[in-house]
């Protein structure tokens, strides 16, 4: 990677009171990428990002745009930022449309048809005059999907934007993402508390657990090293894998096993020539899931979701 | 600037208690006049009405004989010979003072029913900052490229503006109320300057008793307005604020023998005191009180910003 990071934040902390809630984050942020920033509830990826809304200051550390520290040039990184922190609060005295002339009002070239581009862009333009108390969650999320935007922020920062949101609504989300990425150039930071629900749009993930970034990936270096294959008669299908030198592990009626994509092709002719009946063959994405809860603990997850 | 105070213009008439507020003013200023008229129109019949001048001759007459018990003190016999001078001006020239029941002196009289104003503007000044954290807007209101200090300036601005706002409702209310329930009658306004009498126009009188009133309004504007960056949240500042603006008077009637109670906010909250000459406490000055406002209104202030620009924001 010898683009540019956007953002970046060095040697971040934040200690409230006695408790040291983020620990010495190091983390960049390129264009057109989506990073996901992954961590179980209470890790500390509210915090972060409020440090890079300047909602919070940094203990320590600070939080670059385009080289400009937050705290120092406040205004000029800020119209480069847009940001949903938590929920999406508005104005729930005034409808959508009032909300973002609000929000408009606050950055110096946000004219009123770049509010109705913005209005379509998110597919609001039906509802828009209704007060937002009326709104449903998806509907406030799409919303705060467009307050963020208005300005052409480029970086974007959404907090756990799926909460609430149905999966056609988290499919609908990730495609309008990907397209914001791509199209325009815009780096976007989406943090989740579930692998699940980021996986599909992630560029990259940062996993954050204790205040303290524990991993940095690539997601295509994970997905297609390894394969789940299921075939009949399973036992004579074992035999010849591993006499091709491959690891299996069982799972359910078939094996996953860490192959190269190039000799996935070869595998299955010489199951095939062996009259062994191939069922599946297919990239296993589970695997990160399963880092992630290794590396955060799985029980923990469980306690830190009842608190 | 502008565009932030037409923001929280924008946001602050979106609220339903803003609107109730208004139309409440409205009518208890209106009502308060009526109910007021009917009141006294019951009582007069009972009693005989004299002319003015039968009043003052009257009046003239208690105030010379007062003058001449020799046992009276300096003070007393200086504010009696002031009242003397007005009262024979008004006979010799032929100056009527204003009826009591007249649309002039109820329209010169009720700005101490400002109170009301002030009730409401601290309402207002205390939920400005505090309702974005209690709702979890202040989020979404400080991302953006705009330093928290305009922010605050322009909603400390839009409390003041919404105060002028009511203060006009309330002068025109009044006007109107005087128009209905009251008729007008001649008169004049005279005032002991320097050793003179001085006739002194009406309506400047009610502009500077209004004005007054107005500063008084400020301060506890400003108060409630820091209360609420304070303590970031509506209902504790607008209790704390509503229990001081009616505590506050009174802790200062009782205590109105000590010294240092010329240093307390609430001796000088209420300016008009040294036109209509009813004050709490002697010995104290239009500039003295107006330079201890200013130095509270500084600390309010320093406290509202200081408390804004440099604490975290985790609602
Ligand atoms: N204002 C605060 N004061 C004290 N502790 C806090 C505060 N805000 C958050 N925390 C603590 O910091 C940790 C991280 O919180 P947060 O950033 O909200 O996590 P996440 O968003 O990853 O769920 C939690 O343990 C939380 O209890
Ligand atoms: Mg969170």
């Amino acid at each position: 990677m010898e683009k540019q990071p956007i953002v970046e934040l060095r040697q971040l902390s934040k200690t409230i009171g006695k408790k040291k809630i983020i620990d010495n984050l190091n983390l960049q942020l390129y264009p057109g990428q989506i990073t996901g920033f992954l961590g179980p509830n209470g890790a500390g990826k509210t915090t972060t990002i409020r440090m890079m809304a300047g909602l919070m200051r940094p203990t320590s550390g600070e939080v670059f745009v385009e080289g400009q520290s937050v705290t120092e040039h406040f205004e000029e990184t800020m119209s480069k930022v847009g940001v949903i922190v938590e929920n999406p609060e508005m104005y729930k005295y005034m409808s959508g449309w009032k909300n973002l002339l609000h929000f408009a009002r606050m950055n110096k070239s946000v004219t009123k048809e770049r509010i109705t581009e913005v209005v379509e862009q998110v597919g609001m333009q039906n509802r828009i005059h209704e007060k937002v108390s009326k709104y449903s969650l998806g509907m406030r999320q799409r919303l705060g999907l467009a307050q963020a935007l208005l300005h052409r922020p480029k970086f974007l920062i959404l907090d756990e934007p799926t909460n609430g949101l149905d999966p056609a609504g988290i499919r609908e989300f990730r495609a309008h993402l990907r397209k914001i990425a791509i199209e325009d150039g815009v780096s976007v930071f989406v943090s989740s508390h579930l692998l699940s629900e980021i996986e599909l749009m992630c560029d990259r993930i940062a996993v954050i657990q204790n205040g303290q970034l524990i991993d940095i990936r690539e997601m295509n270096q994970v997905e297609e090293a390894h394969y789940y294959i299921e075939a009949q008669p399973a036992e004579q299908a074992r035999e010849l894998l591993t006499a091709r030198g491959l690891s299996l592990e069982v799972s359910g009626a078939g094996f996953i096993t860490k192959v190269e994509q190039e000799k996935i092709p070869e595998l299955i002719h010489l199951m095939v020539e062996a009259n062994i009946q191939v069922f599946a063959v297919q990239p296993y994405r589970k695997t990160l899931e399963d880092q992630f809860l290794e590396m955060t603990g799985g029980g923990q997850i469980a306690e830190s979701h009842t608190k | 600037m502008l565009n932030l105070i037409r923001n929280e213009w924008m946001k602050l008439w979106h609220k339903k208690a803003t609107w109730i507020m208004t139309i409440i003013l409205v009518i208890m200023l209106i009502g308060i006049a009526g109910i007021m008229k009917w009141a006294t129109s019951n009582m007069q019949q009972a009693e005989e009405t004299h002319s003015w001048e039968e009043n003052l001759a009257e009046n003239q007459a208690m105030l010379k004989a007062e003058l001449s018990n020799p046992n009276i003190g300096k003070a007393e016999k200086e504010s009696l010979e002031e009242e003397l001078a007005l009262t024979e001006y008004r006979l010799d020239n032929n100056r009527a003072p204003l009826d009591p029941n007249s649309r002039e002196s109820y329209v010169v009289n009720s700005h101490s029913m400002l109170s009301m104003v002030t009730l409401f503007v601290v309402i207002a000044a205390a939920s400005i900052v505090a309702t974005e954290f209690s709702q979890g807007t202040i989020k979404m209101l400080l991302s953006r490229p705009v330093k928290r200090w305009k922010i605050l300036t322009s909603k400390y601005l839009t409390s003041i503006l919404f105060a002028l706002f009511l203060i006009v409702v309330a002068i025109v209310s009044t006007i109107i109320a005087g128009y209905l329930f009251y008729d007008s009658s001649g008169g004049s306004l005279l005032e002991y300057k320097a050793g003179s009498v001085v006739e002194i126009s009406y309506w400047g009188r009610v502009l500077t008793l209004y004005g007054l009133q107005f500063v008084g309004v400020l301060i506890y504007t400003t108060f409630a307005f820091m209360m609420g960056s304070v303590f970031r949240s509506s209902s504790l500042a607008i209790g704390l604020s509503i229990f001081l603006l009616f505590m506050g008077p009174n802790v200062v009637f009782f205590l109105s023998r000590f010294e240092f109670t010329k240093y307390i906010l609430f001796t000088h909250t209420d300016l008009t005191g040294y036109i209509t000459g009813n004050m709490f406490i002697q010995g104290i000055s239009m500039p003295f009180s107006i330079a201890v406002l200013a130095v509270y209104v500084l600390i309010f202030l320093v406290i509202s910003y200081w408390s804004f620009i440099r604490r975290d924001v985790t609602a």
